[in-house]
């Protein structure tokens, strides 16, 4: 039949359904009038004929509802009856309704918010053509960690591999830029000339590097961001007016490169890497690699080219030692990003799931209260000819409905949540800026919101049409039917509930306590009052120079101390738990045994017994005593250490006991000019404390420090012990920089923001994580309470017979409670077994504790079962009071 | 509800509608009671399955309906083959030929 007559049925099945009704009813209401007659006319009485047609029919209702099933188009039909169905019994129940509403809108809210950081961090591609072809390379060292290259090494994976179209290295740093519309410190990135093609970026006005550009002696050039080009050079066109001096050199602006392009990043500036020259060492692990796969080279064939290389470099090399790589690895850029954020976002996914599991408990057992209410209606729509498949639609309907509101405003409510978690979350986390409710996200919410639906609809149609309907009516409409085991089931799935919250929860402790464990690390230094201070000037060669810088920060530092308020003030490379400082290997060696040229360290680097490793800090004396960090023996940097004094040490407690064991290294000579390309000895002269500045919860590190006045640097940041307001002192700081040199900027921040930077992922899971496990624990008391309330309702005359009977209302409690117990404990169990298999995914997020922790389980368990027991004993407590003679009479 | 004649297999009663309606217009007691008759009372169709194929064929277009007055000047709904009704007779009746001696040969080869 042609299809626009089918259409036409369609849609008048569809909108004249009431004249279709009225049509059918009178059709079928002739027919028994026809087959009436006809017994007649076969000779039986009237009445008697009447019975028989009506018998012959089966039931008006029931033919007429096998007819519109045939209907085309009934589906949707008795969908939208359905739904007006369904709508009426949400309706009939508001309350419950809005608390199943409100439990789903929060557990698939939670998760689409949670869903939103993983997507936008671990799965959203990166936003680059091609950017699964983007591959980061490192060098594996000889204890299997990763380290970044070393020029020749690179410039070996760069020539000698076949798997790469483009390969280019890169590092970046913050540094002072002048020349655009203020001086600021802007992120600078390094680069080598093929830095765009393997992002497979062009610029939009001007134009890429040339290999020219990156000769050693080239004439500098820059590219700059678009936000850059945008703000700090007023969208300008004339490319030849535009010159920047950045760490004291002029560059000319060659291009603008694409709006929102930022790799490494952050970075605003991007110039030839080494235009000064290339550092020759094997073992100056100063830059990051990327490249871009040739077509048709897999991830595995790119490792083993690059292995290759690395294994021949390791063996031809002259340079030999524990810093020398061992070998290559290459791994997509995305992962190496984020490698570090993975396990803790998929801990939290795993609890916001959990939360969800429980929240679906919640409603999965508010939804079975309501059927075994409804079982009466559905013996009536049964009897009246609707199919069992019908009734189970009707509660999928219903279960869609639930879920489709619920997770429409659990999607309204994750648009705050992402927002609040953006703001939670730590500075750390990669690629925070591309976390949103974006389309996959929203596609994930409906997916979720079906699956939950699809869930709660089975169970509920799968619990209320089982068995025979038609009990239903027989049983006189009590609703009483099936109840017994629609209970049993109430009370599994609060047993599953207790047990996922149980899970939760130690979650949750074990993270919590890991927290507390790493705030009773005493940093060894101090935290608060602290002000720090960036400060680069250009980066200088030339000996003369390097000490005017060092005299530069001298005179710094004693205007700084002339601010009111402002106690001690000191100058470090770096601030502890940012970044660290760099590490290297150091040699025992006495002045006497100093060889006269370089080639001479050879042997000497050779004798394993005379090595050590630490990390190198350059600082000030200052820089002790405003941190606080302890002076244990000897003497720190004074007057006495001038430029041209014999340069001294100070090192750390650990390494003084790992190094010197049962020796006083005090008046030690050491050699570390492979550090700042100082060859001198460093005579130590003192021991400090330890510090964790690799964090709290990672070991502290063995560290040398070097006076600044002798080893001088130009990137430094001072660090301010300071009573007064910390804006009067920033700005008081600023001005005496600007009447030093105008073209220096500053950049300000309290050392406890550093500080607590530092455990800002450790306390964004344990909020997360917590939130999750609390909100848990209320739904599965909630769930407690309504299975037991429930059932004391559905017992009240059973406990009246039992009153009647003799037994006390102590019998009763415990009567309820037991019963409830029961449940309780079975969950717990569950959980408990649960928790001890499912803790060891959180191993990695832990400190100080263990997975099993026998603390947190025992008090977890605790908590548990009060509360759940706080739940089951107001329903007992009611139990108690019922009156025999009420209960007795009730029905 | 005996319906178990038109659940022995899938076609048959509307083969059996379609053959009924070919002799003119009919009620749907009168194809019920034709149905009786033409197959010597085997099959008997009772509403449940009747009206509903009925009303699936006439969406298909092969019959269609309007109300009249019966033998006895009640008012019933009548049904009439229509053209592809009547070519769908002939393609039902084909293919059950084709099945029938199918069965036939089957049941036959020992």
């Amino acid at each position: 039949m042609p299809l626009f007559v089918k259409a036409q049925r369609f849609l008048r099945n569809l909108f004249s359904s009431r004249r279709m009704e009225m049509d059918l009813d009178e059709e079928v209401h002739a027919h028994l009038e026809l087959l009436t007659e006809e017994n007649i006319r076969a000779g039986m009485p009237t009445g008697e004929a009447r019975r028989a047609a009506q018998i012959e029919l089966g039931g008006i209702e029931q033919v007429k509802e096998q007819v519109r099933e045939e209907r085309l188009g009934n589906w949707l039909h008795s969908l939208l009856s359905d739904c007006r169905y369904g709508l009426r019994q949400l309706k009939k129940n508001p309350g419950a309704t809005a608390v199943m509403v409100f439990t789903l809108a929060l557990g698939i809210g939670a998760t689409t918010a949670i869903f939103s950081v993983v997507y936008g961090v671990l799965l959203r591609p990166l936003p680059y053509t091609d950017a699964n072809r983007i591959m980061a390379v490192f060098e594996v060292n000889s204890n299997g960690g990763w380290s970044h290259l070393a020029n020749p090494n690179f410039d070996d994976f760069r020539d000698q591999n076949r798997s790469f179209q483009a390969i280019t290295k890169y590092n970046s740093n913050i540094v002072s830029v002048s020349g655009a519309s203020q001086p600021s410190r802007t992120m600078v990135a390094g680069v080598s000339p093929d830095f765009l093609k393997v992002f497979g970026v062009q610029p939009i006005l001007g134009r890429d590097f040339t290999a020219s550009d990156a000769k050693k002696g080239a004439g500098p050039t820059v590219l700059v961001s678009y936000g850059y080009w945008r703000q700090q050079l007023g969208s300008s066109l004339d490319f030849s007016q535009l010159h920047l001096k950045i760490d004291g050199a002029v560059y000319s602006v060659i291009g603008v490169l694409p709006d929102g392009f930022r790799f490494p990043a952050d970075v605003d500036l991007w110039l030839p890497a080494d235009l000064n020259g290339e550092n020759p060492s094997r073992t100056a692990h100063n830059y990051y690699a990327v490249g871009r796969l040739r077509d048709g080279v897999t991830v595995d064939l790119a490792n083993q080219d690059i292995s290759a290389i690395a294994r021949r470099i390791h063996d031809t090399s002259s340079e030999q030692g524990d810093y020398l790589l061992k070998d290559g690895i290459v791994l997509p850029l995305q992962d190496s990003i984020t490698g570090k954020a993975r396990p803790a976002l998929l801990v939290l996914l795993g609890a916001v799931g959990f939360l969800l599991l429980v929240a679906c408990a919640n409603v999965a057992n508010l939804l079975l209260a309501q059927t075994s209410v409804r079982e009466r209606e559905l013996a009536i729509r049964s009897a009246l000819g609707a199919a069992r498949g019908r009734l189970i639609r009707q509660f999928l309907t219903e279960a869609f409905l639930l879920s489709l509101v619920g997770g429409g405003l659990g999607v309204l409510g994750a648009f705050w949540g992402v927002a609040a978690l953006v703001g939670l979350a730590p500075q750390n986390l990669p690629r925070l800026d591309s976390v949103s409710i974006s389309i996959p996200v929203l596609v994930f919410a409906f997916l979720l919101s079906t699956a939950v639906a699809t869930g709660l609809g089975a169970f509920t149609a799968a619990r209320a049409t089982s068995g025979d309907l038609r009990k239903g009516l027989e049983e006189g409409g009590r609703g009483q039917a099936g109840s017994q085991g629609s209970q049993r089931v109430g009370r599994a799935i609060v047993a599953a509930q207790i047990a996922i919250t149980l899970v939760l929860v130690v979650g949750a402790g074990l993270l919590g306590r890991s927290l507390m464990k790493v705030l009773e690390v005493n940093p060894g230094f101090r935290v608060d009052k602290v002000i720090a201070m960036d400060v680069s000037l250009p980066w200088v060669e030339d000996p003369k120079a390097k000490a005017g810088q060092g005299i530069f920060f001298s005179r710094l530092i004693e205007r700084l101390k002339q601010i009111p308020g402002v106690h001690k003030v000191g100058a470090a490379t770096a601030l502890p738990m940012e970044g660290g400082f760099p590490d290297g290997m150091f040699a025992l060696i006495t002045q006497n045994e100093l060889p006269k040229t370089v080639d001479g360290f050879g042997p000497l680097l050779q004798q394993k017994e005379r090595l050590g490793i630490a990390d190198f800090c350059v600082a000030t004396d200052g820089y002790f005593q405003a941190l606080g960090i302890p002076l244990i023996r000897g003497r720190i940097f004074d007057e006495r250490d001038g430029a041209d004094a014999p340069h001294v040490a100070v090192i750390s407690e650990s390494l003084a006991r790992d190094r010197w064991p049962n020796q006083d290294p005090i008046g030690h000579t050491i050699e570390f000019g492979n550090m700042d390309g100082d060859v001198r000895l460093l005579t130590i002269v003192g021991i400090v404390g330890d510090i964790h500045d690799y964090g709290l919860d990672a070991p502290p590190r063995p560290t040398v420090y070097v006076n600044l006045f002798q080893r001088p640097r130009s990137a430094i940041t001072l660090t301010m012990l300071s009573d007064a307001d910390t804006r009067l002192v920033t700005s008081s700081a600023r001005g005496i920089l600007q009447d030093l040199d105008a073209e220096i900027p500053a950049k300000f921040r309290t050392f406890s923001q550093v500080y607590s930077a530092s455990l800002g992922s450790r306390r964004f899971n344990v909020i997360l994580v917590g939130f999750f496990g609390i909100t848990a624990l209320l739904l599965a008391t909630a769930g407690v309470f309504g299975v037991m309330a429930y059932s004391v309702s559905r017992r009240t005359r059973e406990i009246g017979v039992r009153v009647a009977l003799g037994a006390g209302s102590g019998d009763v409690l415990r009567m309820i409670l037991s019963q409830g117990l029961r449940t309780i404990f079975i969950g717990v169990a569950i959980g408990i077994a649960g928790s001890l298999a499912l803790t060891r995914t959180v191993e990695s997020l832990l400190f100080g504790v263990t997975a099993t922790d026998p603390l947190t389980f025992g008090g977890v368990t605790l908590l548990l079962v009060g509360a759940a027991l706080l739940a089951c004993f107001i329903p007992a407590r009611r139990a108690t009071k019922v009156d025999p003679m009420v209960a007795l009479r009730y029905e | 509800m005996n319906s178990e004649p038109t659940t022995l297999l899938q076609g048959t009663l509307d083969l059996l509608i379609l053959k009924s309606l070919l002799a003119g217009e009919m009620h749907g007691l009168g194809i019920s009671r034709r149905i009786q008759q033409i197959t010597g009372g085997t099959f008997v169709v009772k509403p449940g399955s009747l009206f509903p194929a009925l009303h699936r064929m006439e969406e298909e277009g092969w019959i269609s309906s309007f109300w009249g007055d019966s033998e006895n000047n009640r008012r019933a709904k009548y049904y009439r083959l229509t053209k592809p009704g009547r070519k769908q007779l002939e393609t039902e009746t084909k293919r059950w030929g084709r099945i029938s001696w199918a069965i036939a040969q089957a049941l036959e080869a020992s």
